[in-house]
């Protein structure tokens, strides 16, 4: 653990932050408590990472390893995915209330440029068994995989290395044409990736 | 695909003129009868884009489009308060607040969105930072690249829904420039053109895709 420096910490802020917004979105579409949950859970986790980042980087400037200049974009670049992941934590919290989303978000949700699908994955389709990297699913059909419920757990931001299992349901964002391309290969209907 | 129906400041041609932000902020707030929906979706578009386009000015240190984050930062104030009036006339009972405040919190989180992106930003100007930034931003999953269009390529004239280039490869266009002007998040009807320069967000593999075909050593995307 010790041995991630600054700038992966930064990282791994930035990127679960952007992951935050998308979850958050995805549990309003599809009314899901749970991926809601881990937004919150996520939050949690930035809170941690943001606190042992200030530490390290300071404890790097005062060995004179990290310029002043250096050290305060680092803070300042993990303040804001900081914030944006408030933000999704915000739009999380809509979906946890005992209150009916109102329809008009679901509508706009569906509405904007980049859309978000949730598919289950059929036996013996070409998705079965291998890896996200070796399927190539985000570069060949446009469509990032956020989460995905395997019986009853979850993964949130899986990477190159997760492998797909026949009834695995994928929670995916991308292009409104890349949609039908992942229903189609999860529901068996084309073997073309 | 389904016509939608949306509020359009995205995929025109645009110069970027200096300080364009500054005069949208003092201009007067005019009130436009808009859907609480349009309102709601164009937010949640914005909030999209303006983080990548922030990234994208501090990566390319590049004042142009840091202009342009400043200027939808001040148009998302103004669509967040059209909303919000839009919300209130929308409300008749106690049910229908408890529901419309759902929508408020969604657009103030877009808001949100949108100001850290300003703050981002302002990384580029305050003082010139080192090349820590870059460094850091290289190393994401999902990157930003800058791509010219040659004038080889099977892309020229042609639109971006019809190459299908987000769904073949996984690159989304966040902006194009040509010449002195800009396209920000361009859509499906944008023509690309020979030496237009695109900033694009997507894996290396479909980087190194994108780029054969735009530079012509590819003859179709698939």
């Amino acid at each position: 653990m010790n041995e991630k420096t600054v700038e992966d910490i930064v990282l791994e802020i930035k990127d679960k932050s952007e992951l935050m917004i998308d979850l958050a979105y995805s549990s309003l579409l599809y009314n899901n408590k749970t991926i809601a949950k881990e937004v919150y859970d996520l939050e949690d986790q930035i809170d941690n990472l943001y606190e042992n980042l200030q530490k390290r980087t300071l404890e790097l400037v005062e060995n004179k390893k990290l310029s002043v200049n250096d050290a305060l974009t680092v803070l300042r670049l993990a303040e804001t995915a900081e914030r944006i992941a408030d933000a999704a934590q915000e739009i999380a919290d809509i979906e946890l209330r005992d209150v009916e989303l109102h329809p008009i978000l679901k509508m706009s949700i569906r509405d904007s440029d980049i859309v978000f699908t949730r598919v289950e994955v059929k036996d013996n389709t070409v998705l079965c068994n291998k890896t996200l990297g070796e399927l190539k699913l985000a570069s060949e059909t446009g469509m990032m995989v956020i989460a995905m419920r395997h019986g009853n757990k979850w993964l949130y931001g899986p990477n190159k290395n997760t492998k797909i299992e026949p009834h695995d349901i994928l929670f995916a964002k991308g292009p409104e044409d890349g949609e039908k391309h992942l229903i189609d290969l999860a529901n068996g209907k084309t073997e073309e990736i | 695909m389904k016509e939608k129906k949306k509020l359009k400041i995205f995929g025109r041609l645009q110069r970027a003129p200096k300080e364009k932000w500054k005069k949208e902020e003092f201009s007067e707030l005019e009130y436009k009868p808009t859907t609480v929906k349009e309102l709601l979706t164009e937010m949640k578009d914005i909030s999209e884009l303006i983080i990548d386009l922030a990234y994208s000015a501090v990566l390319f240190d590049n004042e142009d489009i840091s202009e342009e984050v400043k200027y939808l930062e001040v148009q998302m104030d103004k669509l967040n308060y059209d909303i919000r009036m839009m919300a209130m006339m929308a409300a008749r009972t106690k049910e229908d607040a408890e529901q419309l405040a759902g929508i408020l919190q969604v657009a103030e989180a877009a808001e949100t969105i949108s100001n850290a992106a300003g703050d981002i930003v302002k990384l580029l100007t305050k003082e010139k930072t080192g090349p820590i930034l870059p460094k850091i931003l290289k190393q994401a999953d999902e990157q930003l690249f800058r791509i010219n269009i040659s004038n080889k390529s099977k892309a020229c004239n042609q639109k971006i829904g019809d190459l299908r280039v987000e769904s073949e490869t996984g690159m989304r266009i966040i902006a194009i420039r040509r010449g002195d002007c800009w396209i920000y998040n361009p859509q499906s009807d944008t023509n690309l053109q020979a030496n237009d320069w695109l900033i694009t967000r997507g894996t290396d593999e479909g980087y190194k895709e994108l780029n054969k075909f735009l530079h012509g050593e590819l003859e179709v995307l698939e």
